[in-house]
């Protein structure tokens, strides 16, 4: 169990800064919270975010500059950290975009991949 | 990250740990807060609400943790990476970081050096209890060009008991005194002073006890002697305190040693009372040989204490007759008579010198590395790409240049070590507190900070260009070498432009100097110093004058036979430190009272001006006759005084008296008139003199003057001493020196200045031309396509030779101009450093924008002549 969510988590971490930048530029200035609830929403549920491992990636990307952080009222007129995305963060989403549809699309190709295809090259 | 930043991020971190601490609690609870009532709202109660919330964020204090770990390391993470990057970078293209690293360490080395003497003369205190409150004050009368006057006692003791300025006040003498020990004789220096001198400085003695006010006054025989002193003479033992040394040939008992840390170049410290003729001295008024010290009390400014002083002069004077009077008091601080105005000045131009080095070195290395980050500007941009941040990248740009900074400082560090023993194996001039030079904490400090702003200074205009240069393009421009931009070309010409005008002011700087060396050097001292030997001596202690001139008599005869001696000659004193002021009274004179001007009397023997080769210009040397007790007083005079006293007139068999006309002081008949020559230094005009034969007023000590047909006089110097020994046994014979070395030691520090002024100045130029080389190199690199089309549709060679020279004559010309208006400005603000020559002298400014503009031309030259050898097919090739 634990060693599951430990390579969920894995996956995550990876995926995480992209889903953020993503949901940033998508929807504007967030709160962690929102953020979260907005991640999930997106995903239909299907990814389960570990809430608390969200803070120290919204720090690091901040450290980054990829998102800025600036406290503002919420809806319901309470003190919260919205974040927001820059452009150095755009520039950073449009890569990791890019390198991640490379990667599933090489994914894609090694599970449709039909070994009668590379032998047939081979011979 | 950069230094600075990491700093104060620390700093912050410090600080707002608690601002932080709360913020990051607030949001963790605003989180949760959030998810509760969504929980809520969706069905649950209160309590699953809550336990659901914590369950879906998670461990709490894990996430601080590492949250706070992400914060802390970010900064070292960071950091740690810019140096690491900038390290590979650095070490990739070895020849850039090499140049620069040498071109700023020698920079940054020069600089701290400077800052170390400025530090130990100018900034670090004076080693005395409260230093700021001690002042020195000296009599001054602007008008007859008296500035730091010595006073009599009378004045001294009317100024200690009219004043209320000041805590206490010390009065001192330095003299040279004959110490005389049981197989030998030697002269020492001896300060007679006010038993307050010690306590106004805050000086306890290391064994024993200072002499008291009253004992000073009972004129008992008491010393103080240095720990030096203490050290060579009685190597340390506690027998010296109560033990007998014999001054002047009296015994003096020892009753303290000075500590060993007390600044003094004297040996032994006496009651001021010490004089022969003490009641003389006491009696006296006007000028005097006193030099006065005080401390201010508590809260009283230099302007207070100089009011109440102005006021108690200007009473003084009322109470004396005009040929005693003093004028005013004028109160310095002590750390501005340690080290007077000309020498601060001469340090601070030579440190702002050597900054403008510095400039122009960062200045270079910022044009070289802008140069370089041209062609790095695809890497750049690739990195804002892949969403580096635009303070990111900066931070980059300037961990590299802080880097090579950093490297430059520590190798700086080594050449100011070696700069300064240089400048302590030379000790140029006689600066006060050299010897105190070292690389202490504050010039470590000090080479850290020259070291950042280097660093900030070399990185910032690349940086800047590059973060705000069009990054997009660069990428999409592709494989084109033309990169660069125009905005980084107009940086790199204005850099250019400025080594340029800073290389101008030092140019000009030391131009001015060195005409002013020029000057010094051709000024006619008034005799021969070539092959003269100069040895002091004295004779033996004894009040009796007979014996005396006896000695110096047949010590002229000793020398004179002496193989290799061409003539001889004794005199009282021949180099002036200071002058002193007297009332002198022509024979006849109209003018009812004369008052105190700068004169100087001594006397010599009948062959000295021979021996030193002082032209005699009317009348006669002196005879053996003259000086003997039944003959009327003779005296040589200068043609200063000459021209003084009887301007127009012949002096010869003139008479004249020193004071007043109604003084008894005898009258000297002028016999002769000799030229004048320049005792008090090279730079000073010549001050009115007289000279009476040795035998009318023999001297206690005198110098010797040997005149010899000897490649190198110092070869007799032996020969000398020992024709000396063989009058006196006991005779001290000491300071044996070639007058020629004597007389060079006035142009030292002036040497030493233009000197180091021009191989500043030097180097400011070579940069300035590398700068501008680099410069017309980059830009023909980059448009070798463009002068390969002009060729191609027709552009001559020489069109194309001439748009480059064009363009590098335009860059200095601006750079000139500039550099000129501050040249001019710096001139008028140095002009007490000059001699001869004017501070806007047009010749000089002439020839060093000659100098400026040919090795501006001669660095565009080069690239030129390769310009106009572009193939006009190859260049379009290039593409």
């Amino acid at each position: 169990m634990s060693n599951r969510n430990r390579d969920k988590a894995d996956v995550l971490q990876g995926t995480l800064i992209l889903l953020v930048l993503r949901t940033l530029e998508a929807l504007g200035p967030l709160h962690g919270y929102g953020l979260a609830r907005r991640i999930e929403q997106i995903s239909k549920d299907m990814l389960q975010l570990n809430q608390g491992t969200l803070y120290p990636a919204l720090l690091r990307m901040e450290q980054e500059g990829w998102i800025t952080a600036k406290w503002g009222a919420s809806e319901k007129n309470r003190k919260a950290r919205f974040y927001s995305i820059t452009p150095s963060g755009r520039r950073r989403l449009a890569k990791e975009t890019e390198d991640w549809r490379r990667m599933s699309s090489t994914i894609e190709t090694f599970l449709g991949f039909d070994p009668a295809s590379l032998a047939e090259e081979k011979g | 990250m950069s230094w600075p930043r990491v700093v104060a991020a620390r700093l912050r971190g410090l600080f707002e740990r608690n601002r932080l601490e709360r913020e990051l609690d607030d949001e963790v609870r605003f989180h949760l807060e959030m998810q509760i009532e969504d929980n809520v709202n969706a069905g649950m109660n209160s309590r699953e609400a809550r336990s659901a919330a914590l369950r879906s964020f998670g461990g709490i204090d894990p996430m601080k943790e590492t949250y706070r770990e992400r914060r802390a390391f970010a900064l070292v993470e960071a950091t740690a990476q810019d140096m690491r990057y900038a390290v590979r970078t650095l070490l990739k293209s070895r020849g850039f970081a090499a140049t620069s690293i040498a071109v700023l360490a020698l920079a940054i080395g020069a600089n701290t050096a400077m800052f170390s003497v400025l530090n130990a003369v100018l900034f670090r205190p004076l080693p005395y209890k409260s230093p700021e409150q001690l002042v020195m004050l000296w009599s001054q009368d602007p008008a007859k060009n008296v500035r730091e006057g010595r006073t009599a006692y009378w004045n001294v003791e009317q100024w200690r008991s009219q004043s209320q300025s000041f805590a206490d006040m010390a009065f001192f003498d330095g003299v040279s005194a004959t110490l005389t020990t049981a197989d030998r004789a030697e002269k020492i220096s001896v300060l007679r002073t006010s038993p307050s001198l010690f306590p106004l400085l805050g000086v306890q003695p290391l064994h024993g006890r200072i002499f008291t006010a009253e004992e000073a006054e009972q004129r008992q025989r008491l010393a103080l002697i240095s720990h030096r002193f203490w050290q060579t003479h009685f190597e340390g033992s506690f027998d010296a305190i109560g033990a007998s040394i014999h001054l002047e040939g009296a015994p003096s008992r020892i009753i303290g040693i000075l500590p060993p840390d007390f600044p003094s170049d004297d040996d032994v410290w006496e009651p001021y009372t010490m004089y022969p003729d003490w009641e003389a001295v006491r009696r006296r008024r006007g000028a005097g040989f006193w030099a006065v010290m005080g401390r201010l009390r508590q809260n009283v400014t230099i302007e207070q204490a100089q009011a109440e002083m102005n006021a108690i002069a200007r009473r003084l004077d009322e109470q004396l007759p005009l040929a005693q009077r003093n004028g005013g008091i004028s109160i310095v601080p002590l750390s501005l008579h340690v080290i007077g105005p000309r020498p601060r000045l001469a340090l601070w131009m030579l440190a702002g010198a050597v900054f403008l080095v510095l400039l122009i070195a960062a200045t270079n290395v910022a044009s070289l590395s802008l140069a370089r980050s041209a062609s790095r500007e695809k890497e750049i941009a690739t990195r804002a790409a892949l969403g580096a941040s635009q303070t990111r990248i900066v931070r980059q740009l300037l961990a590299e240049s802080l880097t090579l900074a950093v490297v430059s400082g520590l190798l700086g560090l080594l050449v100011a070590e070696a700069a300064i023993r240089f400048i302590l194996a030379v000790k140029p001039g006689n600066l006060a507190r050299l010897n105190e030079v070292s690389l202490d904490p504050h010039v470590l400090g000090c080479a850290l900070a020259l070291c950042l702003f280097t660093g900030i200074l070399v990185g910032l205009t690349p940086s800047i260009t590059m973060a705000r240069g069009n990054l997009r393009a660069s990428v999409q421009e592709g494989g084109r070498g033309n990169s660069g931009g125009a905005s980084a070309r107009g940086v790199r010409r204005a850099l250019v432009v400025t080594e340029f005008a800073l290389a101008i002011v030092l140019l000009a700087g030391a131009g001015l100097l060195l005409r002013s060396l020029w000057s010094v050097e051709n000024v006619d001292p008034g005799f021969r110093p070539e092959r003269v030997l100069s040895v002091s001596l004295a004779p033996p202690a004894s009040t009796a004058l007979a014996p005396r001139t006896g000695f110096y008599k047949r010590v002229l005869e000793q020398v004179e036979s002496l193989p290799g001696v061409e003539s001889a000659g004794i005199t009282s004193e021949l180099f002036l430190s200071s002058g002193a002021a007297q009332v002198v009274t022509a024979e006849g004179d109209a003018r009812s009272v004369s008052e105190p001007r700068p004169f100087r009397s001594d006397e010599l023997s009948e062959g000295s001006f021979k021996a030193i080769g002082t032209p005699l210009l009317r009348g006669r040397y002196f005879s053996d006759a003259d000086g003997s007790p039944d003959s009327p007083p003779v005296a040589i005079i200068n043609e200063a005084m000459a021209r003084q006293m009887w301007p127009g007139r012949d002096p010869v068999g003139k008479r004249f008296k020193l004071g007043a006309r109604e003084a008894s002081a005898p009258w000297f008949t002028v016999v002769g008139v000799v030229g004048d020559m320049r005792r008090q230094g090279l730079e000073k005009e010549p001050i009115p003199q007289m000279f009476e034969p040795l035998a009318q007023n023999p001297p206690r000590r005198a110098i010797l003057l040997v005149r010899t047909s000897l490649a190198d006089p110092l070869s007799i110097a032996g020969a000398v001493q020992a024709a000396v020994r063989r009058v006196e046994k006991y005779a001290p014979v000491y300071g044996v020196a070639r007058l020629q070395n004597q007389l060079d030691a006035f142009l030292t520090e002036r040497r030493f200045q233009t000197t180091l002024l021009i191989g500043f100045s030097v180097v400011a130029l070579l940069m300035a031309a590398i700068g501008i080389y680099g410069l017309i190199q980059y830009s023909i690199a980059t448009r070798t396509h463009e002068i390969g089309i002009r060729m191609a549709v027709g552009a001559q060679a020489g069109e194309i030779f001439r748009m480059i020279i064009g363009e590098g004559l335009t860059l200095s010309l601006c750079g000139l101009a500039i550099g000129l208006i501050g040249a001019l400005w710096l001139g008028q603000a140095g002009s007490s450093l000059l001699y001869g020559v004017g501070a806007s002298d047009p010749l000089t400014f002439i020839a060093v924008s000659l100098v400026l503009t040919t090795a501006a031309l001669a660095a565009c030259y080069f690239p030129a002549r390769r310009a106009m050898k572009v193939e006009p097919v190859v260049a379009l090739r290039q593409e």
